[in-house]
């Protein structure tokens, strides 16, 4: 790419079981984004990129984008769209934002993701047939195959062939929830012990309740900047050194090329790390946010992100290599299963977590040590898409 | 949000009598109080001429066969059944039949937050089948998740769907082998 391109601000709604409407959420989170960044105003935003997956079914209302523009107050005169990659869909607005930037096309974007996933009655089954449909719905959605039991087949085979166990899944599941305890905007704000995973209601065995990401309201947004423009506004930023993205034409479950790998994510980390000139992430990366939709998915991760051999991802947890302290601290914010998942905002909110934790603002129970280097990393629907993005507190 | 909060906030949502109660002469517009599932929302697809292009895969599968497509030209079968092949783009598929048995091959199953029009089946075991030729996905009837490991021999049955559609529909399952 041509440009540098930093994250130079952003700004988060709380998250949770939320008495707001869509269009609150928005505005809380954009008002939040722009007080970050004093020096950036609406009217510097060219581009405006929104990540929102379902909200025809969640708040019906189409067409959010410019909705979005209206709510705040931005006249973009360059590039406006929503994205939707299901779980991925703010990710790939933050995709679309930087690779905008680094083109030359944009020196300035407003990035919002937002999801309204709990409705007044009757929630859950509207909110899992939106999930039961990111496969092909006639032969996969069908069946039943929502994210509870689909991931449950994933921690099934990968038990199955690697003898990852049951307590290796738990202790994702109770590292992830206690680092939310510690983050005023999660949705859970509880520290979880192993037995108390093993303890929740067993929705789709092999997964417990514990296992599972929430079903969460909420939103957030990051400014991205050039960095000829970021220069003007602030000295701290979190620039992006790389972004790779992977689909092996697959979706449905005959075609999928893995139930218990995903090498979509390494083909999409090997993209973002030769970019960022990463030769061993395990050395080099200090933050990870990763899409622990269910605790299996952060098991996988560790694998096929290319941090330990195929098989090796529960001895990684087991050996507390992913703590604060470990080798990698992951998913410090609290990860999906602490902080919930609304599914637009999720990529947005990781990369702003990354940058908080470069700028030592999140809560000192949750700091990591001095970190310099980080990544985010999303899968979405039946994990056919991996989107994967490094990011430096230096500039590159 | 505890359910107190959750009722306040119905009978916030609900709030067209609480305007009426407190007015004289308001009109009242009524609407439904409950909306009926859109076709497509049902799950199953449409299975006649006028809404597929695989309706030669259903009207198989009515007659009490599994079916799928395969190229002429390239070869690669699919499954699902496509009408354009996604390895050579041809169009000259034909229609092959799947073993009507096979192996477990995942499975689980759905004890809560099941999607609409599914809540009442719970809870139901859902798996995947290997055939051989292709792996798809099926809900596994007649069978207990406890009583269940991977490999374990299943073979196919067809349910007629009984829905909100003038024509005829079916689909596949699958249950333990005897």
């Amino acid at each position: 790419m041509t440009r540098n391109v930093g994250i130079v601000g952003g700004g988060h709604t709380k998250w949770g079981v939320r008495e707001a409407s869509y269009k609150d959420l928005i505005q809380e989170a954009g008002k939040a984004t722009f007080e970050d960044v004093p020096d950036v105003t609406p009217d510097d935003i060219e581009g405006l990129f929104v990540g929102s997956v379902q909200p025809e079914r969640f708040a019906f209302q189409t067409h959010v984008a410019p909705m979005v523009a209206e709510l705040l107050g931005v006249d973009v005169d360059s590039m406006i769209a929503r994205t939707e990659l299901a779980c991925a869909s703010g990710q790939a607005a933050l995709r679309y934002a930087w690779l905008a930037i680094a083109a030359g096309q944009i020196d300035t974007a407003l990035v919002l993701g937002v999801e309204k996933m709990n409705l007044p009655r009757e929630y859950t089954a509207e909110a899992q047939t939106s999930m039961a449909n990111v496969m092909d719905r006639e032969f996969d959605g069908v069946n039943g195959f929502n994210a509870p039991p689909y991931f449950a087949m994933i921690a099934q085979r990968h038990m199955h062939e690697y003898d990852t166990t049951r307590e290796q899944l738990a202790q994702v599941a109770a590292k992830n929830k206690t680092h939310a305890a510690n983050n005023a905007f999660a949705h859970f704000q509880k520290e979880i012990s192993v037995d108390d995973v093993y303890d929740s209601f067993e929705l789709s065995p092999p997964l417990c309740l514990y296992d599972c990401s929430g079903v969460t309201d909420g939103a957030a947004g990051l400014i991205l900047m050039s960095e000829e423009k970021a220069r003007e506004v602030t000295d701290e930023a979190a620039w992006i050194t790389g972004s790779g993205q992977t689909c092996l034409g697959s979706n449905s479950i005959n075609n999928l090329p893995s139930m218990s790998a995903w090498p979509q994510a390494t083909k999409a980390a090997e993209q973002a790390y030769e970019q960022a000139g990463i030769d061993d992430p395990v050395d080099e990366l200090d933050v990870a946010e990763v899409h622990d939709c269910f605790s299996i998915s952060e098991i996988v991760e560790y694998e096929d992100l290319g941090w330990v051999e195929k098989g090796e991802g529960g001895k990684f947890i087991e050996e507390g290599r992913s703590e604060l302290d470990g080798d990698i601290a992951v998913n410090p914010r609290g990860g999906l299963l602490g902080c919930g998942h609304p599914l637009g905002a999720t990529g947005v909110s990781q990369a702003l977590e990354v940058f908080n934790q470069f700028r030592g603002t999140v809560e000192p129970e949750r700091q990591v040590p001095d970190p310099e280097t980080g990544l985010i990393h999303n899968l979405s629907g039946s994990a056919s898409v991996h989107s994967v993005m490094t990011l430096a507190r230096g500039r590159p | 949000m505890n359910e107190n909060d959750r009722d306040d906030a119905d009978e916030l949502r609900n709030g067209a009598e609480a305007v009426t109660d407190g007015g004289t002469d308001r009109d009242v517009v009524e609407i439904p109080k409950t909306i009926e599932l859109p076709r497509l929302l049902d799950f199953y697809e449409l299975q006649n001429e006028a809404t597929t292009e695989i309706v030669e895969f259903y009207d198989n599968l009515r007659d009490g066969q599994l079916t799928t497509t395969q190229c002429e030209e390239c070869g690669e079968l699919h499954f699902p059944p496509r009408i354009v092949c996604p390895e050579c783009r041809s169009e000259d598929l034909e229609y092959v039949d799947l073993p009507h048995e096979g192996e477990l091959f995942a499975f689980s199953t759905v004890r809560a937050g099941a999607p609409m029009g599914m809540e009442e089946e719970v809870p139901f075991v859902t798996g995947i089948v290997d055939l051989g030729p292709v792996k798809l996905s099926a809900r596994i009837d007649d069978a207990e998740y406890d009583d269940l490991a991977i490999g374990d021999p299943v073979e196919m049955k067809i349910v007629e769907i009984d829905g909100p559609v003038d024509h005829e529909r079916v689909f596949y399952r699958f249950e333990p082998q005897e």
